[in-house]
């Protein structure tokens, strides 16, 4: 008994060890704002957390059906019947498994996304950039309403694969209202309609739904400078299933510099001027 | 020919209901002064609604039990061989077979879907379908695997063993019993035919608003769906009766063998929980066909509003997939460990566990969907409180099978590798389950694999450790075991590399239902593709083991697990009434090698146990 | 291959009442959550808020409901005494309160001030109609039951048909006392 024990405990060791090599393993997509930081290092967390328990179901089972087969109905004396401590110690164990990962990384994470009870979505970091969103079939507008207290009042409207882009400024907190709309509007006269979309950008590892009939948020903080052009994981994704344009409806994404994009804006200020 | 008498005859009274449903629907819309009479979705509807009553009546309700409600005698009918399965029989046996074939033709079908859709994301770009064709397919796969999910394990083996392994004759309500097998023929149909209707778009889930806006075939999708959960409702309230009241004498809850108990757990799920789908179903048809506002928001609606009655149905409904799945390996480790079983009561708790929280955590599939911010941590917390009673089945698993004699026949290797990729299945839920992550990956690849972790890892290989296990009870044939034990290898391997593989991509940010995708994504794609037609050739061994065994393999024994329980201790196949004499259980199902300890008694002689013998009897079922 | 034989059972289950009376109550509580997600529904969408609904029609046909199933009760009652003729009386006047009761419902429908395309036009039609279409049910259930009684077909010893009609007319009863209130007197 003791050596079986101590052999499975051996074989979990091992098989734990060689799989917690997966958590420095680069599993990501590119790292595009700060809170695809916090995604990976929870999701790494999880990992880490995970696979003990992984591997410690393979390491029973494996080593039971390489030592203890047997090639017939050839009854076993009999053995514990799982009334005694063992059952306790692993409700314990299990328990307290499901506890840690419940209040850490769960709540805890949970309570830096969220500021507002009340609210639907993410709200991760203080925004000083203003942008309204408008999903509909088959494609996103985005209206940029604010930059550090200076209006902005030009959209970007991207359809059928157009050249448009959604440029963001680096190390600035970015701070999206959603929006599902029947087709895309000036702001304030249209009504709502249309079906669910779902905001995501992989890079930023954030999504949020776009519902008719109420308006989520969402906030981003890019701190790489990247655009799509470099890595297709920066773009914005419909991640709700709309209908036929649903995979097409990505939009690029480019983050550039605070110079670069205060041109942009002036750019596209003179453009709606006209 | 009889079967084909009844099976048209019911066919006939199915149409004409529906055209006179169809009439009726013409004339009130004509009445009511609607300018339109026909209405392809409302008229349809109504027309379905009638021709389903003809079919069910027509097929054989009408005479043997509906007469009844008229005061007239109902008829008996002697029905011989394969014709049976072609009739209203109430043997639970008879409908057990007629679940599990239809249920395999169907898995084979909607895998077929699987491999289309496979060769369609091997590369980026559109190559062999249409949008609208992918989706079809896509919806379809998503909606045949569901309901073999839901019904295949509970409708076939349940049926067809429940009865059998607490000693009973047939179960509560045998009428109701036929009666919840025929109203899936007309589901199949309609779900099969909406490819020529139309079409599908919203993916499994239908959510509105787009499926209130679809120009497709969404409403005969969902009256399928309302009659399907009729079903599993009926079926749900037969097997907790059936379990509740026709145990055999000294059949205590305690002595219950772990199929029987995962099947009453299942039972009463289906029973609370499916009216959720039925009314998420009902709402967005009423919003299709009689123009009403539940997820209007113009209208004061709310999208919303159907996500919530939709996953307070189909969380607890995974768990109606899984739990069998469960019981199966419980059961099949159970007796080929040969030893006693390990922390039995801990197992039951687990169930009544995973019963008592699977309504309670619906909303891990609303993370993203725009719920008030307040609804997540209850709904995260309880999610991952989920993992300890579904740890207690893993206790029982691990437990049993250590330091037993463990007999690797092609049911146990089934059966242990529920255990292993359930463990995969179910800590991936937790990445889920914490939202900082799920925020990331919802609608991902990542759950994709999930998913099919567990349903597929889980009570897929569940369900072909069960083929295997019970096939000479059932049919009364041996299958060949060299040919199963391939099976399993291969679709073991098979399955591993190509749904494991599958993670990845959707943590690098490839979303699901789509039929196009960033080329970055080619490489993984291509090799997930490859692996699973891999996997798709594997049950070409199955279907040739199975269909060659059935019509000449070598006859079966009546034991040739020598396992405990009492349908192993009547004879293969068992006879109409299932036991010769009734039986008595004296003492627990699965106490291997305990001296003396016997499970039950026909009349007076204990049954009989015979040892190894008759494992070396049954050939190459003993070459572990 | 064996012969199977099947039409009505030929030896029933000892304990048959019992499993007809629980089963029949399974039924109710899956019944039960329809109604309730119905319900729920209701609040979810609309609050409390209501629309300008006709208060004297609602507690009129309350009023026949809840005195149908009075008489309910004592056509049970008096089967069970073998007083069959008290019974198929009071059966008829179950079966016209019922009828009563549905066509109350329409003429609701018919004058109603919401349309179904609102808000609570949706909620008050589907949870009415629902209701309704079980009571429609019940009422016909009623009816064959009637027939049998009529002609002799139960006594006090057996007339599970009359009893299971009753326990669903009772239940669909107590459906309206939940959806009465949420429908006509709140906001
Ligand atoms: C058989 C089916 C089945 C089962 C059993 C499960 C089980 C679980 N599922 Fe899964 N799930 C699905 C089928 C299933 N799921 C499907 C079909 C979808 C997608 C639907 C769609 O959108 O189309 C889905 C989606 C899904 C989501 C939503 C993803 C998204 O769209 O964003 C989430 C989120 O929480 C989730 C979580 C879980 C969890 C926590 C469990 C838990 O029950 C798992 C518990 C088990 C374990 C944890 C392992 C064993 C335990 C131990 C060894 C003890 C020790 C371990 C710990 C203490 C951690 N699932
Ligand atoms: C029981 C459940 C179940 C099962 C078993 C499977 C099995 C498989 N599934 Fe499925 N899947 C779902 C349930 C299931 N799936 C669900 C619910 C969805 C979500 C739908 C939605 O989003 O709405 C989904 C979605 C889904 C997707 C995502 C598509 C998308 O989002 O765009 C993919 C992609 O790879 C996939 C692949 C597979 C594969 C490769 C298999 C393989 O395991 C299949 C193996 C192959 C076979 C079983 C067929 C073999 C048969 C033969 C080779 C013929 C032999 C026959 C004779 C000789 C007669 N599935
Ligand atoms: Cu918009 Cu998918
Ligand atoms: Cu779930």
């Amino acid at each position: 008994m003791t050596r079986h024990v101590v052999s499975v405990a051996l074989l979990w060791a091992v098989l734990t060890a060689i799989g917690e090599g997966s958590a420095f393993l680069d599993l990501f997509p590119a790292v595009g704002s700060s809170e695809a930081e916090d995604f990976d290092r929870i999701f790494r967390i999880l990992l880490i957390m995970g696979t003990p328990v992984f591997a410690f179901v393979i390491a029973v089972l494996a080593y039971s059906m390489v030592t203890f087969r047997a090639s017939g109905p050839d009854d076993a004396p009999p053995a514990f019947r799982g009334e005694g401590k063992i059952p306790r110690v692993w409700l314990v164990i299990t328990g307290a498994l499901a506890l840690t990962v419940m209040i850490y990384p769960g709540l805890t994470g949970l309570r830096k996304l969220q500021s507002d009870p009340n609210g639907y979505g993410w709200s991760d970091t203080q925004p000083n950039l203003f942008i309204h969103v408008q999903a509909f079939q088959w494609g996103w507008q985005f209206d940029y309403r604010d930059f550090e207290g200076q209006h902005l009042d030009f959209s970007v409207l991207s359809v059928g694969g157009n050249a448009a882009e959604l440029v963001l400024p680096i190390d600035v907190g970015v701070k999206f209202d959603i929006n599902a709309t029947q087709a895309p509007y000036d702001p304030g006269t249209n009504p709502e309609g249309g079906v669910l979309h779902s905001f995501w950008i992989p890079a930023f590892r954030m999504k949020i739904d776009a519902v008719p009939g109420r308006t989520t948020t969402m906030t981003v903080k890019p701190i790489e400078l990247r655009g799509f052009q470099d890595d297709s994981a920066f773009r914005v994704q419909c991640a709700e299933l709309c209908g036929l344009g649903h995979a097409v409806m990505a939009t690029p994404v480019r983050v550039v510099d605070r110079a670069a994009f205060l041109d942009w804006v002036a750019l596209q200020k003179a453009a709606a001027r006209k | 020919m009889w079967a084909l008498t009844t099976v048209s005859g019911g066919v006939g009274t199915g149409l004409i209901g529906f055209y006179l449903g169809i009439a009726v629907s013409a004339l009130l819309r004509m009445a009511f002064g609607y300018p339109d009479p026909w209405d392809r979705d409302f008229d349809c509807s109504i027309g379905y609604v009638f021709g389903l009553v003809g079919w069910v009546m027509g097929i054989g309700m009408w005479g043997t039990w509906s007469r009844e409600w008229f005061g007239l005698k109902t008829r008996t009918t002697r029905v011989q061989g394969w014709q049976r399965y072609f009739s209203f029989c109430t043997d639970h046996k008879v409908i057990g077979i007629q679940y599990l074939t239809t249920f395999t033709v169907v898995f084979l079908l909607a895998g077929l879907m699987a491999m289309l859709i496979r060769a369609e994301l091997a590369t980026n770009g559109l190559q062999f379908f249409d949008k609208q064709q992918y989706n079809t397919i896509l919806g379809l796969h998503g909606i045949l695997m569901i309901a073999v999910a839901v019904a295949a394990m509970v409708g076939g083996f349940g049926n067809y063993f429940v009865p059998l392994l607490i000693g009973a004759e047939d179960m509560a309500f045998p009428r109701l019993n036929a009666l919840s097998f025929w109203l899936i023929p007309p589901v199949a149909l309609l779900l099969l035919l909406t490819p020529f209707l139309g079409g599908l778009e919203t993916g499994w889930t239908a959510y509105p608003p787009l499926s209130v806006q679809t120009h497709t075939a969404q409403t005969f999708w969902n009256l399928a769906i309302v009659t399907f959960g009729l079903s599993s409702i009926l079926g749900g309230l037969n097997f907790v009766m059936t379990i509740m009241f026709m145990r055999a004498p000294g059949m205590t809850w305690g002595r219950l063998p772990m199929f029987v108990w995962s099947m009453f757990v299942t039972a009463w799920i289906a029973l609370l929980y499916t009216q959720g789908f039925a009314t998420a179903l009902l709402m967005v048809t009423l919003d299709r066909i009689a123009g009403m506002s539940f997820f209007n928001a113009n209208e004061g609606g709310d999208p919303l509003l159907y996500q919530h009655v939709f996953w307070f149905y189909s969380h607890p409904a995974v768990y109606i997939m899984i739990l069998p799945g469960f019981g199966v390996a419980l059961e099949i480790i159970g007796h080929f460990s040969r030893k006693p079983f390990f922390a039995y009561k801990y197992a039951v708790g687990g169930f009544l566990g995973i019963l008592g929280l699977s309504g309670v955590v619906w909303a891990h599939h609303m993370f993203t969907a725009g719920i008030p911010n307040y609804l997540h941590p209850p709904f995260l917390v309880m999610t991952e409180i989920i993992s300890i009673p579904t740890g207690l089945i893993f206790l029982a698993a691990l437990g049993t099978v250590w330091m037993g004699r463990l007999w690797l026949t092609a049911p146990m290797l089934f059966a242990l590798a529920v255990i292993f990729n359930f463990a995969c299945g179910g800590v991936t839920g937790i990445f889920l389950a914490d939202v900082p992550t799920d925020i990331h990956l919802q609608d991902t690849y990542f759950v994709v694999a999930h998913f099919h972790y567990t349903i597929v890892g889980g009570e897929i290989f569940g369900m072909f450790a069960a083929i295997y296990y019970w096939f000479p009870k059932m049919t009364g044939r041996m299958y060949n075991e060299r040919l199963a034990k391939l099976h399993f290898w291969w679709m073991f391997i098979g399955f591993n590399v190509t749904f494991f593989t599958m993670h990845w991509p959707g943590i690098q940010g490839m979303n699901r239902r789509i039929a196009d995708y960033p080329a970055a994504l080619n490489g993984i794609n291509l090799f997930v593709s490859l692996s699973s037609f891999m996997l798709g050739a594997s049950f070409i061994v199955f279907v040739a083991n199975i269909v060659y065994a059935w019509a000449r393999g070598p006859v079966a024994e009546a034991n040739p697990w020598s396992a405990r329980t009492l349908e192993w201790q009547t004879s293969s196949p068992p006879p109409v009434e299932n036991f010769e004499s009734p039986p008595r259980v004296v003492g627990h199902p699965y106490d291997y090698g305990i001296p003396g300890s016997v499970h039950s008694v026909f009349g007076d002689h204990p049954a009989t146990h015979p040892a190894a013998a008759a494992g070396a009897a049954s050939g190459g079922a003993a070459g572990a | 291959m064996a012969v199977i034989t099947f039409g009505p059972p030929a030896h029933d289950l000892p304990n048959r009442a019992q499993i007809n009376r629980v089963g029949l109550w399974l039924f109710f509580f899956s019944e039960a959550i329809l109604f309730g997600l119905l319900l729920s529904a209701r609040f979810f969408l609309e609050g409390i808020h209501r629309a300008q609904v006709n208060q004297f029609l609602g507690l009129i046909i309350t009023i026949i409901l809840l005195l149908s199933s009075v008489s309910a009760f004592t056509a049970e009652t008096a089967i069970e005494h073998d007083r069959r003729r008290l019974a198929s009386a009071m059966l008829l006047v179950t079966i016209f309160l019922g009828m009563v009761f549905a066509v109350g419902v329409g003429f609701e429908w018919a004058t109603a001030e919401f349309h179904r395309k609102e808000a609570f036009g949706t909620v008050f039609f589907t949870m009415t109609g629902i209701h309704a279409t079980h009571v429609v049910t019940g009422v016909l259930m009623l009816s064959l039951a009637w027939a049998q009684l009529r002609r002799g077909k139960y006594s006090s010893k057996s007339h599970w048909p009359i009893s299971g009609t009753v326990m669903y007319w009772h239940f669909v009863d107590v459906v309206w006392v939940f959806y009465y209130p949420a429908l006509y007197l709140v906001s």
